[in-house]
């Protein structure tokens, strides 16, 4: 499929496909508490009505971050789903997230503002198992780029288990589902309001509750790039990993924010890191080696220092980013 | 649009109640009622919140909490008071902390009645304010849309109260900018403003036989006449101001100057005023945060 | 400059030198490099002789500092490495033949614009800030401002030297200027804190002139040269001890893990003098030293250690970095941490990491000189270098505000400098030695929390906040907007910077280079202009919100920030970042960081003497 028809078909259909999701997810969770649970349409109930409320603040400049929030998580999935380099898309996710919490802390209540340290927190845990999940990928597939990865022959699950399960792990932070509902949930009204979220109303809101949308899509699509190679066994995996979080949503209990960054950082130190260490050391390159065969095969063209004309790059060393 | 009614959010708050009632609310969430099939969320959060649910009577403490969350809720909104407690003070009437029921502060659009209220007349109260939520929607809407058709009229006592409310609202959003409750507007007393309409003209703008501003003038034997206007936050920048100011003017037809005064932060309120040909002539403090900026202008 | 008392005068003849010194630099790197050298031998026998006299001198002067504080370790390390130069230049070397002493490369023409630009910067900066600063905000530090300025343009003076010797006997000669330079400024205001701590960066750097000193010694013996670009071009495996020497005095210039305790004990000077030692000076000496030896020691074990202290001092910095309040000590942790980050670059030596290792040097100047001189006013303004005390400062200091807001953001957002630069490390890494990436992962998230909580920090706004008068002096403003659009052009040309100026040094040295593909730069361009709109939004400020106060459980006391407490007691709320105490201290941090830093750097020497 070309890129951009890739491109336009995320920005329309992530919104719908996650509004669904949103609605099968409060629907299983409710059939989970043996309850009949709201109809499957309820997210866009939800934001219909939050859109025409009234918007009211506590500081008038805390809705644009909220904004650009939205924009740059529709645009991390526009780049993923482009095709584009992963680091990057990462990248921008963060950027992303990182609007989110400064307009909390824009807003400048108590709640928000541990909602908005609790989210940061989220991010420190998850982001090394986010990098190294990129990296993992990287050595299976000699590249970086989602193109590249997707087309990849064989099913990237089996080279990366480890980096897998490590996954997972972090996409409970990510869909900000139990045990790791620190900084936003609902249910725990008592003690966090409603956290990260608790300052922002009406379409802001609505605009922040879109965005998770298009970011649980992208994510269950970064889920899918595990089982590229045979796309429905992908698409049904994706699915089942969503049901999954909702099963562990409702299992377990409220973790502290001290075990979530603790596990978080033991599960990327242990799967994550294990498995790259484990792929490097099977492609050949003994860990403490590595660099020196890395170095090697680089065949050093000797230029004089001082103002040779540049040999042309012999082929087959030709730099990989050119 | 019906979503209004499709999902409703709700904030609870237990004013003073024997917890009767609110294990009744619980119970609406849990799975025999399970009220989240209508879409209802238990939010805990006045700014997310649609319905605001209050169980038992209140007293001297939770009058301000009542109140705060009331403000702190977006528009449009709805209040439903669960119990008798909450309806009318209950068996705690007589008590020397109880002013009453809910609607000795805020005002209530549905009760629910019960000792303790059952679920299914909660969930049942619920939804009756569903459709109040829906018809203020509506009028919220109708409201914005009928703003051209605004209609002025000289106020009577009779619309005292809403002229009150009115100059609350709008008060409270200048005292934001100085940080200081103390303007007049806010303390005023529902007495002293009917004296105040006894002495002076008042004129009103009304949409929908809602009053969204007023205006008010009073001559003085040397034929200077001082005015103040008044509009509704929701509904400035729609001309209505400047309506209300010509409004006065012909009602004067003696008043040879017209003198007006404003704090000195309201930027839009003075740049309204010399649109209009005011013309500051002196200032005077009145707190160590407010500075009164006095206008005035000539007939022309 | 030592002999001006009168503040005006100064002030004309720093603006001059400093333009100058600006002019000098960016005509420097519009000519074609590398320059021809012949013109530039310099090889008068008098010349020698004066280089000899200069370090029998500095070296009098610091043994004699080290008697008076009575210091044995002062006085031993000096004494044992002038002993060894002047036994060299007087013996063996005596007779060697330099071809060249000065040598221009495009390394030396980025070192020299960071140098001349962004040290012009902080001298202009200076002149306000140090009129204040003994003025208004420290009336009872003794002013010695003629001193200071005189030490502030031989500092920049040396690190000319420093970029362009080839002479290893003249670099070393700069070295030891920087190194006592370093010494006076940290110990400007005379406290006793002051002058400990000056004392302390003493010593470690005097260990890494002793080392090299030995790095001369060997490669002389070795080789029978003493010239850099020999050094570098020698594929002989009788280079890499001296290599692995001059990395050793790299390392302790730049603060890595062993040694960072001195950089952060410099916050103990004016900020001036910490933004000189952070950004565009004494530090980046010691990572440009490690760069250049990137191709001798890549592939070795040499290289390899020297990468892992890189990457310890990275994850150890970021998080040390999380568990202190106190601005200044935040920004140095940050500091050795990103200069981790670039010694690990050097240590893997590939084309790949060498190009992203001069790329973190670019960004991380301007972006960290951007932030030191920003916390420098506020701390004047506010009295106060503590992050906590921050609150609200985007009303109380708009100007300055946005500008750390920016500084903050060319530090680790994209699509800003010091992120492209990482992003290219990362590649670089897991293309030479993927299981050193976890140290870039693991630090790189604990970079994202210290910085965002204090960009929150700055936003938050909790009570009435007071304007401040005056935010910033003139000398100060020029600085700190030429810095902030420094910050944001040097992301805009990116790819200019990188294709005229990283790019053919590497390729003279490597014969590739690696660059962004066109994709990816495109990419960067519309996140960039993303970034850009966000100000354009608060053209709809506030229009179509309704302000009420923030919830405080519904008791709030008319205000956002009042509450009802128990027993009815009107409270004021406050917030308070997490820095995680409990799960990290920074005490730990730095104990173990110093043993893994001895450890790998005992292993390191080791492995190269074998």
């Amino acid at each position: 499929m070309n890129t951009w028809v890739r491109v336009i078909l995320y920005l329309i259909a992530a919104p719908v496909v996650g509004c669904l999701l949103a609605g099968w997810d409060r629907r299983i969770s409710a059939r989970m508490q043996s309850r009949r649970g709201p109809p499957i349409l309820q997210p866009l109930y939800d934001v219909q009505k939050l859109w025409q409320k009234q918007n009211i603040v506590v500081r008038r400049s805390q809705n644009f971050y909220i904004v650009f929030f939205l924009l740059l998580v529709v645009f991390t999935g526009a780049l993923f789903f482009a095709g584009s380099d992963l680091l990057l898309v990462i990248f921008a996710l963060t950027l992303a997230a990182i609007f989110f919490v400064l307009g909390a802390y824009n807003a400048s209540s108590p709640y928000s503002f541990v909602g908005a340290e609790r989210e940061l927190i989220q991010m420190m845990a998850y982001e090394p198992m986010i990098l190294l999940t990129a990296i993992g990928m990287y050595i299976a597939t000699k590249s970086f780029s989602v193109d590249a990865i997707a087309g990849h022959p064989t099913l990237l699950v089996l080279m990366l288990p480890g980096i897998f399960l490590g996954f997972l792990y972090t996409l409970e932070i990510k869909f900000r589902k139990s045990p790791f509902d620190l900084s936003c949930s609902h249910h725990a009204h008592q003690e966090l309001v409603r956290g990260i979220t608790t300052e922002f109303s009406g379409r802001t809101l609505a605009l922040i509750e879109i965005a998770h949308w298009y970011e649980n899509v992208f994510l269950l699509g970064w889920v899918y790039l595990f089982f590229a190679s045979s796309p429905l066994l992908g698409v049904a995996v994706s699915l089942l990993v969503f049901v999954f979080v909702i099963l562990v949503d409702n299992v377990f209990a409220r973790l502290k924010w001290q075990t979530a960054i603790r596990s978080a950082w033991v599960v990327a130190a242990v799967l994550g890191f294990g498995n790259i260490l484990v792929l490097s050391l099977l492609s050949g390159k003994p860990a403490t080696a590595a660099l020196v065969a890395a170095t090697k095969p680089v065949e050093r063209v000797e230029v004089p220092i001082h103002g040779a004309p540049l040999a042309p790059n012999p082929a087959g060393v030709a730099p990989r980013r050119n | 649009m019906s979503s209004f009614s499709k999902s409703p959010w709700i904030i609870h708050y237990d004013a003073s109640s024997c917890n009767g009632c609110d294990i009744e609310v619980l119970a609406c969430l849990t799975p025999v009622f399970d009220v989240e099939r209508l879409g209802v969320v238990n939010t805990g959060n006045p700014k997310h919140a649609d319905i605001f649910l209050v169980t038992g009577a209140v007293n001297e403490q939770s009058h301000v909490v009542i109140r705060n969350i009331y403000n702190q809720m977006p528009e449009p909104k709805v209040v439903v008071a669960v119990g008798v407690c909450a309806a009318t003070g209950g068996v705690f009437r007589e008590c020397y902390n109880i002013s009453g029921g809910v609607d000795s502060v805020i005002p209530v659009d549905v009760h629910v009645p019960g000792c303790a209220a059952r679920p299914e007349a909660i969930i049942d109260g619920v939804v009756q304010a569903l459709g109040v939520l829906e018809k203020k929607h509506a009028d919220m809407v109708a409201t914005a849309a009928n703003i051209d058709q605004t209609i002025y009229l000289p106020a009577e006592a009779g619309d005292a109260p809403a002229v009150l409310a009115l100059q609350k609202v709008a008060g409270q959003t200048e005292a934001e900018l100085y940080g200081d409750e103390s303007l007049p507007v806010l303390q005023q007393t529902l007495t002293e403003l009917l004296g105040d309409m006894g002495r002076m003209l008042f004129i009103k703008a009304v949409v929908n036989s809602k009053l969204i501003g007023f205006a008010r003038g009073e001559i003085r034997p040397d034929g200077i006449c001082e005015t103040a206007v008044v509009v509704h936050p929701y509904f400035r920048r729609h001309g209505i101001g400047r309506r209300l100011h010509e409004e006065i003017e012909q009602a004067f037809p003696d008043a040879h100057r017209f003198e007006t005064f404003t704090g000195q932060r309201n930027e839009p309120g003075l740049r309204l005023l010399a649109k209009l040909g005011y013309r500051e002539f002196k200032t005077e403090p009145f707190t160590p945060a407010i500075m009164w900026v006095h206008l005035q202008r000539e007939r022309q | 400059m030592l002999c001006l008392r009168s503040d005006r005068l100064r002030r004309i003849l720093a603006v001059c030198v400093t333009l100058a010194i600006g002019v000098a630099a960016l005509a420097l790197a519009t000519l074609p490099t590398p320059i021809d050298p012949a013109g530039i031998s310099l090889n008068h026998p008098w010349l020698h002789k004066g280089t000899v006299l200069i370090e029998i001198g500095i070296s009098l002067y610091i043994i004699f500092i080290g008697l008076r504080a009575k210091n044995p370790m002062i006085v031993a390390l000096t004494l044992a490495q002038a002993g060894l130069m002047v036994w060299f230049e007087l013996g063996p070397g005596a007779h060697v033949e330099v071809a060249q002493n000065l040598f221009v490369d495009k390394l030396s023409v980025i070192m020299a614009l960071i140098n001349g630009l962004v040290g012009g910067g902080i001298c202009i900066y200076s002149l306000g800030y140090m009129r204040e600063y003994h003025e208004e905000a420290h009336c009872d530090v003794p002013d010695r401002r003629p001193l200071f300025f005189a030490l502030l343009f031989v500092f920049i003076g040396a690190m000319y030297g420093l970029i362009f010797a080839n002479n290893l006997v003249w670099l070393f000669l700069f070295w030891e200027i920087t190194t006592l330079c370093s010494f006076l400024l940290i110990g400007y205001t005379q406290t006793e804190e002051a002058k400990r701590n000056a004392r302390r960066a003493l010593v470690m750097n005097l260990a890494g002139g002793l080392a090299f000193a030995l790095a001369i010694v060997f490669l002389h013996k070795n080789t029978g040269s003493i010239e850099l670009q020999k050094l570098i071009t020698s594929k002989s495996a009788l280079a890499l001890l001296p290599a692995a020497l001059l990395c050793f005095a790299g390392i302790t210039k730049s603060a890595q893990l062993p040694f960072s305790s001195w950089l952060l004990g410099a916050m103990v000077a004016p900020t001036p003098v910490s933004a000189l030692l952070h950004s565009s000076t004494m530090v980046k000496a010691g990572v440009y030293l490690v760069l250049r030896m990137a191709p001798v020691i890549t592939g070795t074990k040499v290289g390899l250690m020297v990468a892992v202290v890189g990457g310890i001092t990275f994850v150890i910095g970021s998080l040390a970095a999380i568990t202190t309040s106190e601005a200044k000590r935040v920004l140095a942790w940050s500091t050795i941490a990103n200069l981790g980050l670039i010694v690990l670059c050097g240590g893997i030596g590939t084309y790949e990491a060498v190009w992203a290792g001069v790329l973190l040097i670019i960004f991380h100047a301007v972006a960290k000189c951007l932030l030191f001189l920003c916390v420098g006013v506020v701390d004047h303004k506010l009295h106060s270098r503590n992050i906590e005390d921050m609150s609200g400062l985007i009303l109380r200091m708009p100007r300055v505000a946005v500008m750390l807001l920016i500084g903050m953001a060319g530090m680790f957002l994209a699509p800003f400098g010091m992120l492209i630069s990482k992003w290219a490390v990362l590649k670089a890494v897991v293309d030479a030695a993927p299981w050193l990436s976890v140290f870039i992962v693991f630090g790189s998230s604990a970079t994202l929390f210290f910085w965002v909580k204090w960009m929150g920090k700055l936003l938050e706004v909790v009570g009435p906040c007071e304007r401040v008068k005056k935010e910033l002096v003139a000398g100060e403003a020029v600085a700190l907007y030429g810095l902030s659009a420094a910050t944001f052009l040097t992301c805009l040309f990116f790819p200019l910077i990188s294709s005229r100026f990283v790019e053919p040094y590497v390729v003279a040295v490597y014969g590739q280079s690696a660059s962004l593909s066109e994709g990816n730069i495109i990419i960067m361009a519309i996140m960039m202009s993303l970034v850009m709109l966000f100000p354009l939004s608060f053209i709809s400020y506030g229009r179509g919100v309704k302000v009420v106060d923030a919830y405080l459980g519904g008791a709030n006391v008319n205000s956002s920030v009042r509450f009802l407490g128990s027993a009815s007691a009107v409270e004021e709320v406050t917030m308070h970042n997490y820095y995680l105490r409990g799960l990290i201290s920074e005490h730990w941090l730095s104990r173990w960081g110093v043993i893994g830093g001895v450890v790998l750097l005992t292993v390191m020497l080791v492995m190269a003497c074998l």
